[in-house]
């Protein structure tokens, strides 16, 4: 092979096949290795501007820091979305499986522990993750800090209590929610893991339209945000924590 | 040679690492008795030393009444030796008008002098300086150096209180912390409305109990026959201008909370919402902006909530 073949064979390589051979981060983390072996193995990935990973800039409460997932534009083609916080001591912060009128969106609240890159891989049909990046600067301490939930009075008694409303939005509509439960993470206080594990969307005979597998990155009181195809799907909201509690609310 | 070089160079670097750090604090008069030191409309950044707030006081014939101390035990340093360039007479009562610590780190260097704040002011100081004073230093470094909680020792009640031919009138609020304190100097007509009026700068909002608690003081507080008005952060004015950028931009806030959280919206949309083009003057809007979409959109969110668990 001539050395303008090869370059010719290198830059057919780099134009047709940046899947194969691992894109660039453009964060430039030296911690995405670590975390791309360990959850998406050796599957294809891309870093892909179609997935729109949102957070603040700035966490102005460590403890509450709002991240937006949006790979609508990915549409029917997504199967699953897992999010992580690269710098966090417990990095996973969920797993979320769409189906049928639940689109590939989700917004919800974590802790985050320092500034960090924050990463949303999203897994479509054809075996391929596509990778949305930010960072969040922050003071730090949301993981270690001790509950806002525990400190109040009676909290057990409001344990699992629903807050929230469905919202039109566009053709389809949206779900809001708001959970009571403190997301014990096993890093404060001598506190063991206490925290909502698992999450599944529902319609009104029962079956399930999406399911979500929560990390206690999330943090305390823990707030939801789905979007649907349709104006009434997803009547039931099932939720379960580690100690088997179910919890459930309608839509 | 070349040991003889790396000597030269640690010499030549020595000034720099030895260089102090220094406020430079220049009081300004701006009424009869009445000196300023204007801080600028930036956040905390260590090129600012956190010299972000509005300092201000009286020389009256019985001796200095001072309001606020500012950001660190070297700004409070400074405070008391830039008053001492303006008059020999001696600081008789300095005033913390809220706990946050850009108005109360100072203290340290009025510790021989009567301090002085409303009773929830001192409570507040003492639930929350300790976490105040760690977000300093990590945002202003050796600016804060041997800076500590100094809790005010005196009580303020609200009224009228008469030192050395100044009649100042004392009005507690609560919308900007919940412990608010005014003081309107009612022998020059010099209103100091401390933080519950910024001025060309984005309000903040992390202890506040409502917008709209915020929204009714500040209707108390224009009523007040002020010939000058000095905002706790921003230029003074001679008019009623700061009161209506206020009640502007507050409005604004509120109602867009309100829609925000009526639309369905997450944290991240509302923290993007945009900033209308009249605000344009006021440094800050966005990063303030984010920080009260984090303080306040759960209440917000509570309003347009229902209970939906079948708990109930
Ligand atoms: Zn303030």
């Amino acid at each position: 092979m001539t050395v303008r073949s090869m370059g010719l064979a290198l830059g057919w390589l780099l134009l047709s096949s940046p899947v194969w051979a691992g894109d660039s981060d453009p964060l430039q983390s030296p911690m995405w290795g670590f975390h791309q072996t360990r959850f998406l193995g050796t599957a294809p990935y891309e870093f892909d501007e179609r997935v729109v990973l949102t957070a603040p800039p700035f966490a102005e409460d460590s403890r509450q820091v709002p991240i937006s997932i949006d790979a609508s534009a990915l549409g029917q083609e997504v199967v699953r979305i897992v999010a992580w916080a690269e710098l966090n001591p417990i990095a996973h912060i969920f797993s979320f499986f769409p189906e049928g009128p639940v689109a590939p969106r989700i917004a919800l609240n974590i802790r985050v522990e320092q500034a960090t890159p924050l990463r949303a891989a999203v897994l479509t049909r054809d075996g391929v993750w596509h990778v949305g990046s930010t960072r969040v600067d922050a003071a730090g301490g949301g993981c270690t800090a001790p509950s806002a939930v525990r400190a109040e009075a009676g909290w057990e008694e409001h344990l699992g209590e629903i807050f929230g409303a469905r919202f039109p939005a566009g053709e389809g509509s949206r779900l809001r929610l708001r959970v009571s439960h403190p997301m014990d993470n096993g890093l404060s206080g001598g506190i063991p893991e206490f925290f909502i594990e698992r999450a599944e969307l529902r319609g009104a005979a029962g079956q399930r339209l999406a399911s979500l597998e929560l990390h206690p990155s999330v943090s305390e009181n823990p707030t939801l945000t789905l979007q649907l195809g349709e104006a009434d799907a997803g009547q039931r909201l099932w939720l379960r924590d580690n100690n088997g509690n179910e919890f459930e609310a309608a839509f | 040679m070349r040991l003889l070089s790396l000597l030269v160079a640690i010499f030549l670097s020595l000034p720099l690492a030895a260089a102090e750090l220094a406020y430079d604090l220049q009081p300004r008069q701006i009424a009869a008795d009445t000196w300023l030191l204007e801080g600028s409309t930036e956040n905390f950044a260590a090129s600012n030393g956190g010299n972000i707030v509005n300092v201000a006081f009286i020389v009256t014939e019985a001796g200095v009444v001072l309001i606020d101390t500012g950001i660190s035990k070297r700004y409070g340093e400074a405070l008391r030796a830039a008053i001492g360039r303006v008059t020999e007479r001696p600081i008789v009562l300095v005033i913390n008008t809220h706990h946050h610590p850009d108005h109360v780190f100072g203290n340290q260097a009025f510790s021989d002098v009567p301090i002085a704040s409303l009773a929830r002011t001192r409570e507040l100081l003492a639930e929350q300086g300790g976490a105040f004073a760690d977000n300093m230093y990590r945002l202003l470094g050796d600016w804060m150096r041997g800076t500590e909680v100094l809790l005010p020792g005196e009580t303020l009640e609200p009224g009228v209180r008469e030192i050395g031919g100044h009649r100042l009138q004392l009005l507690a609020f609560s919308g900007h912390t919940g412990a608010d304190l005014a003081i309107f100097d009612q022998t020059t007509g010099v209103l100091f409305a401390a933080d519950l009026v910024f001025y060309q700068r984005a309000l903040t909002t992390p202890q506040t109990p409502g917008l709209d608690v915020w929204l009714s003081d500040l209707e108390a507080l224009e009523k007040l026959p002020y010939t000058l008005l000095v905002p706790g952060h921003g230029p003074v004015a001679t008019g009623r201008e700061p009161f209506a950028q206020m009640r502007d931009y507050l409005g604004w806030l509120d109602g867009l909370l309100r829609a925000a959280v009526a639309e369905g919206q997450d944290m991240n949309e509302a923290m993007r919402a945009p900033i209308p083009e009249r605000f344009a003057a006021i440094s800050l809007t966005r990063f303030e902006l984010i920080r009260t979409v984090s303080h306040l959109y759960p209440k917000y969110e509570a309003q347009v909530f229902q209970r939906v668990d079948a708990g109930e």
